[in-house]
């Protein structure tokens, strides 16, 4: 059986679900992060096997923007989270809830 | 000064008020009173100076605003709304003077000053965008005078009054801008002139649409069933002083809106409404009349009595023949007196007893005859006894309903039942018997502030009652016009067969004057 | 002659408005002296434009002004002196004229003595305006001042409960008829294209008879409400709680006649249908005989009496039915006059007796009130209609109109209801005025009226036995105007049985009264005795229970369907409203946890709308995809 671009979409839907639910779940700031991180991961997957299947490199140069936007954005946000730790000592999202309307 | 009169007769009260900002707490009372004096004497000259034998408008005014799209500040009057802006003038002023022990007299005048500028504002705009600012504003004030002055539950009402009206008048602005935007459709120009749009021929089914959608901002404005309920609250919560414009002027602006947009503008979709909208007015007559016996505070009876009563105006708007007509807007102005006397003659209890229910009088025609006998006299003619002025307005709306349909009309006319069951009983509970409350025994007959404001209001109930020809004749010109554009633009054959010819009637009219 | 017209109008209006001036000071006694004479200028007014029409004089007409002008429509205030109109106002001022000095004595120690008078002169004020007018409107106009100031001299004595609500039942009762009127009113003028009488009546004789039977019969239930027919008859009675000279003035002599005043203005009219003359004439006999039976056994003397005026106003009915209108306003007088003066006899009782009502307590009056039992006695004849006075030529003619026009079942029962009226009147005298002095058990010592009282009510004594006299000049002068019917049997023999007949019948009746109240002993009734125990006698002491009805079956449920309908007011459709609004509130209240600022919450929100957003487009596509499909299945289905 080939590996063809099937197996990799339903690869990539299938990490996507995962990060749903985890966006959807996790109450830790943190873990938040790892889900986002998968779902950005499983658009990459989606980007670069549909970019080889059509031979066209634009796709995989997509997922390298995303990367790198997707690690400058971590950066910030574990900023974010140190401080936040430092002035609450937690990290967990029902506390933060200033903005209540 | 007269070619600009109605600008005069909006904008000085409004001007006038914002200087009462700088007037001192003693002298606003006597300053208030003599501004609305003045107004009321400039109401007057513009009678005078109305010319009653022309139809249309008079001391018109144009002044470009947004010529784009149409927009201009126009006004005029004719003879269907120039009474009821004398009637506003009058009433804004014999209120201010018989205003009582008001907490912030100042800013109650103020306030007053302001309404009065929106109500002449509405009567005499002839611009859609101006009529609807106005009629807007008109809601601001009135807000102020329940929620601020008002009752224990002053501000739901006032809410409610706010809300309610507000709602339909938006829909009614969404009429507006469609019938503006049809007649860019038919000319190519964009215009919210009154006397523009009526002279666009709609095809029925946009016209039936249209009339729905003035319909429901006229309707709570009356209020006519099932929208009256903000009524109620609204009276029972307000000051005297607010209950009186409110059922004086106010609630005419929704008739007066049926005369001026829906009937000539929407002629077909008219015939097309009217046994709908007759069977909505009975009801309301009889129904709200039943609801004013099964009340125990007299100014709900007031309140009631005043839906029942716009119900026959409504009648006589919907004849769509010029006696109806004629007759509703004479009762709009009777009503508008009766009504508000009645409001004052409760006010004056009020300010005794600070209470409202009939249980607690009972006899008070022994200690207070002067008041029972002008209480009597206004309870008559809001029964619809001849030769008061009610009984015109309402004999010839009747009259004019009964060429559509008799059995509506005498359906309607138990109007002049019920009415009379629930003023007798109310009067019998208040005045009649022996005194049975000790507090009523020594209670002060009327006093001269309260005297110069209800004297001129029984002169007016009597006069116009034997002699209503100053009145109705302006009225009877306008609407004779009114009555023929309709006929001229409906394009239904049950339209036209609906709706008489006037320029035919005319010739006999005076035909049968010289037989006399 | 104008000048006449307007004076005879508007007099009384002048002494109203004069008396109104004092009606918050105390008792002036020359309010009621200016007012007298004021309506009395009147009278002589009256007089002067009789003598005018029977002089064969034109008749006047005047259009003071005009009152409502628009559309078509035209009316003036007109006013018209004819043969028919100057009748009724001779009855009117004269009559008024008596009651006014009458209630100077009367109303002597009343507080509302000037408040009285501006009434009573006002209710003058509008009795002839609905007799002069010249048109429809200005008719409503008086008859409803008239239905006005009844209420408010019913009501006079407005600290009395029974007084106030008897008040409230007239005016009310009359406004159910005056709807009747009104679309009557309505009805002539759409057909005829005027209200005025001389135009709108000549424009009938064209119409469709159906038109023209609906206009005859609303016009009539409005005649009905004014005139107490049944079944609009109860405030009558009830009517007797005012001041008797009221009583006298208003609830006998004129404003209850109205009704009958408008047939006969009509006449043309009901001249063209005659099926509606004769269900007024039926109604009229049966109103005759109901209320007479109601006053056999009543036990109130004012009620009697009213009961009496409602049989009366049936007999009018029954000739102006039967189209003989000049016998219908010539009875219309001759009972205004020893009707009123029976009331105010029974005033001058009244006052003697300390306000008691009851017969039974009285008896031997006859001794005290030497002139006061003469003058009832002779009304009570001439309504009992005995020859020579007013009440047999007026009765008679109308029993032989009846037989002459075949209506024989008519004719009978009018016959029988005049041996009852015979019956109940001298019923009544025997037991005031003879027998034993009852009045003793109750401690009343009563006393004869003032002399000028009495001097006073003379006039109407003389009238009701002569008033038969002037039938030959009455009936010259209001042929010119009223169809000339005359009624002649055509045997001779035929009518002097019948007269004599009917005498003999109505003489027995008297006698009868007579053996039964003033020659044997009378009691007090307490309830004991056989006969009021009996099923007739507590059917017409109660009224046929019809007043009882009315209370359960109209007003009850009435009080109760308002007071219903005001729930429904608060709790449908207020509450539909409020439930309205409650719909935005409630959707803000419970949706704003969304905005719980919880990022959590916040990233399932926008999940959830992103599938909702994405299946969305999932249909909307697949619908665009396959619309051909959809369409032909939809086809299919019959949509």
């Amino acid at each position: 059986m080939e590996i063809g671009l099937n197996h990799y979409l339903v690869l990539s839907t299938i990490l996507f679900a995962i990060g749903l639910v985890g966006i959807m779940r996790r109450k830790n700031l943190l873990l938040l992060f790892f889900a986002t991180e998968i779902l950005l991961n499983a658009v990459n997957i989606a980007f670069a096997a549909i970019s080889h299947y059509y031979g066209d490199l634009t796709g995989q140069m997509f997922a390298f923007f995303v990367i790198a936007i997707a690690a400058s954005e971590l950066a910030v946000g574990l900023g974010l989270l140190i401080v936040w730790y430092k002035r609450h000592g937690n990290i967990d999202l029902d506390t933060m809830t200033s903005m209540r309307g | 000064m007269l070619d600009h009169i109605l600008s005069i007769l909006i904008f000085f009260p409004a001007l006038a008020g914002v200087m009462g900002f700088m007037i001192n707490k003693e002298s606003m009372r006597a300053y208030g009173v003599s501004v609305a004096f003045i107004e009321f004497a400039l109401s007057l000259w513009l009678w005078f100076a109305f010319d009653n034998n022309i139809s249309g408008m008079q001391f018109m005014e144009h002044l470009p605003l947004i010529p784009s799209f149409g927009i201009n500040y126009i006004l005029g009057v004719d003879g269907i709304s120039l009474f009821i802006i004398i009637l506003a003038a009058f009433f804004t002023m014999i209120g201010i003077a018989s205003l009582t022990d008001t907490k912030d007299v100042k800013n109650m005048i103020i306030t007053l000053l302001f309404l009065q500028m929106t109500m002449i504002g509405v009567f005499s705009a002839l611009d859609g965008i101006v009529f609807y600012v106005f009629w807007e504003l008109s809601l601001v004030p009135m807000l102020y005078i329940i929620g601020a002055w008002g009752g224990p539950l002053r501000i739901y009402a006032s809410v409610k009054f706010f809300l309610y009206t507000f709602a339909g008048s938006l829909v009614m602005l969404v009429g507006m801008l469609f019938m503006a935007y049809f007649f860019y459709q038919a000319t190519g120009v964009w215009s919210f002139a009154i006397l523009d749009w009526y002279r666009l021929i709609l095809p029925e089914s946009f016209q039936l649409w249209l009339f729905a959608a003035f319909f429901v901002g006229f309707a709570i404005k009356v209020p006519m069933f099932p929208f009256h309920t903000w009524l109620p609250y609204a009276h029972g919560q307000a000051p005297t002083i607010g209950s009186v414009i409110l059922a004086a002027i106010l609630l005419k602006m929704g008739t007066y809106a049926f005369i001026r947009f829906s009937l000539p503008l929407f002629p077909d979709a008219s015939v097309y409404f009217m046994y709908p909208i007759a069977v909505i007015s009975i009801i309301m007559i009889i129904y709200t009349a039943m609801v004013a016996y099964a009340q125990k505070d007299v100014k709900q009876v007031v309140a009631y009595s005043s839906v029942s009563h716009m119900g026959v105006i409504i009648l006589g708007t919907f004849a769509l023949n010029v006696e109806g007509i004629s007759g509703s807007v004479f009762l709009m102005i009777a009503h508008g007196v009766v009504s508000g006397a009645l409001f004052l003659l409760v006010g004056v209890i009020y300010d005794r007893r600070h209470t409202k229910l009939m249980s607690e009088f009972g006899g008070l025609a022994h200690v207070m005859p002067k008041y029972a006998t002008i209480f009597g006299i206004m309870m008559m003619a809001s029964v619809g006894m001849p030769l008061t002025i009610n009984f015109v307005g309402e004999f010839l709306s009747l009259l004019g309903f009964y060429q559509q349909s008799h059995i509506l009309t005498l359906l309607a006319g138990i109007a002049i039942v019920v009415g009379a069951i629930y003023m007798l009983s109310a009067y019998k509970k208040m005045f009649f018997g022996e005194v049975t409350k000790e507090e009523n025994r020594n209670l002060p007959d009327v006093n001269k502030r309260e005297l110069i404001a209800l004297i001129p209001l029984v002169l007016i109930t009597i006069w116009l009652g034997i002699y209503p020809k100053p009145v109705l004749g302006p009225i009877n010109n306008s609407v004779e016009s009114v009555v023929q554009l309709m006929h001229n633009k409906a394009t239904s054959e049950e339209a036209k067969m609906r709706i008489p010819n006037v320029s035919g009637v005319v010739i006999s009219k005076t035909a049968t004057k010289e037989a006399h | 002659m104008e000048l006449y017209l307007y004076i005879a109008l508007f007099a009384p209006l002048v002494s109203s408005m004069f008396s109104a001036l004092f009606t918050n000071t105390p008792k002036k006694q020359f309010v009621g002296i200016v007012a007298s004479l004021l309506i009395f200028t009147a009278f002589g007014s009256s007089t002067i434009l009789l003598s005018h029409i029977l002089g064969g004089g034109d008749i006047v007409h005047v259009e003071m002004m005009t009152w409502m002008a628009t559309g078509n429509l035209y009316i003036p205030f007109g006013f018209v002196v004819d043969q028919v109109s100057v009748t009724m106002m001779m009855v009117v001022t004269l009559v008024s004229t008596i009651v006014h000095i009458y209630s100077i004595g009367y109303m002597d120690h009343d507080k509302g003595f000037n408040r009285f008078f501006a009434w009573l002169s006002a209710f003058v004020f509008s009795m002839m305006i609905l007799v002069m007018s010249d048109n429809f409107a200005g008719l409503f106009i008086g008859w409803e001042g008239v239905g006005l100031c009844s209420w408010g001299l019913i009501g006079f004595w407005f600290h009395k409960e029974v007084a106030t609500w008897a008040a409230n039942e007239a005016f009310i009762m009359n406004r159910i008829a005056d709807l009747a009127m009104l679309i009557g009113i309505f009805l002539v003028y759409w057909n005829t294209g005027s209200l005025q009488y001389d135009i709108a009546f000549p424009a009938m004789a064209t119409l469709d008879p159906s038109t023209l039977t609906w206009m005859g019969i609303f016009l009539f239930i409005g005649a009905m409400g004014k005139s107490a027919q049944f079944p609009l008859h109860t405030w009558l009675a009830d009517a007797m709680e005012g001041p008797t000279p009221v009583s006298a003035l208003i609830h006998a002599a004129t404003m209850v006649t109205a009704g009958v005043y408008l047939v006969i203005r009509s006449n043309e009219l009901y001249d063209l249908i005659p099926n509606v003359g004769l269900f007024i004439a039926s109604l009229g006999a049966f109103v005759a005989l109901f209320a007479a039976s109601m006053a056999l056994v009543n036990r109130d003397m004012k009620r009697i009496i009213a009961y009496s005026t409602l049989s009366q106003l049936g007999y009018m009915f029954v000739a102006a039915g039967l189209g003989a209108y000049w016998v219908a306003l010539f009875h219309l007088m001759a009972h205004a006059f020893f009707k009123a003066l029976l009331f105010l006899g029974a005033g001058n009782v009244m006052h003697a007796m300390h306000d008691e009502l009851d017969p039974f307590k009285m008896g031997g009056l006859y001794k005290k009130m030497k002139w006061t039992a003469i003058m009832m006695t002779i009304a009570s004849i001439a309504l009992a209609g005995i020859f020579p006075l007013a009440g047999f030529f007026s009765k008679d003619a109308i029993l032989e109109a009846a037989f002459v026009e075949h209506h024989f079942i008519i004719y009978s029962v009018i016959l029988f209801t005049a041996g009852l009226t015979a019956f109940y009147s001298f019923r009544l005298v025997a037991m005031i005025f003879h027998g034993e002095e009852r009045y003793k058990l109750f401690g009343i010592d009563p006393h004869e009226a003032y002399k000028f009282m009495l001097v006073g009510m003379s006039p109407l004594l003389i009238l009701a036995i002569i008033a038969g006299a002037l039938k030959g000049t009455y009936f010259e002068m209001i042929t010119g105007l009223l169809p000339n019917t005359e009624y002649h049997l055509h045997s001779e023999l035929t009518y002097w049985i019948m007269t004599i007949g009917t005498q003999v019948f109505v003489a027995l009746a008297i006698m009868y009264a007579y053996k039964k109240y003033a020659f044997s002993p009378v009691s007090v009734p307490d309830g004991t005795s056989k006969m009021e125990n009996s099923f007739m006698y507590k059917l017409l002491l109660n009224q046929y229970y019809i007043p009882y009805a009315y209370e359960e079956y109209i007003v009850k449920p009435y009080n109760e369907l308002s007071a219903a309908l005001w729930k429904v007011d608060q709790n449908v459709v207020d509450a539909s409203v409020d439930g309205i609004a409650n719909i935005f509130y409630k959707t803000g209240e419970n949706t704003r946890h969304m905005q719980s600022g919880n990022l959590s919450t916040m990233l399932k929100w926008m999940v959830a709308g992103t599938v909702a957003l994405l299946s969305l487009a999932v249909v909307f596509g697949l619908a665009a995809r396959y619309s051909g499909e959809i369409r032909t299945i939809l086809s299919g289905l019959g949509v």
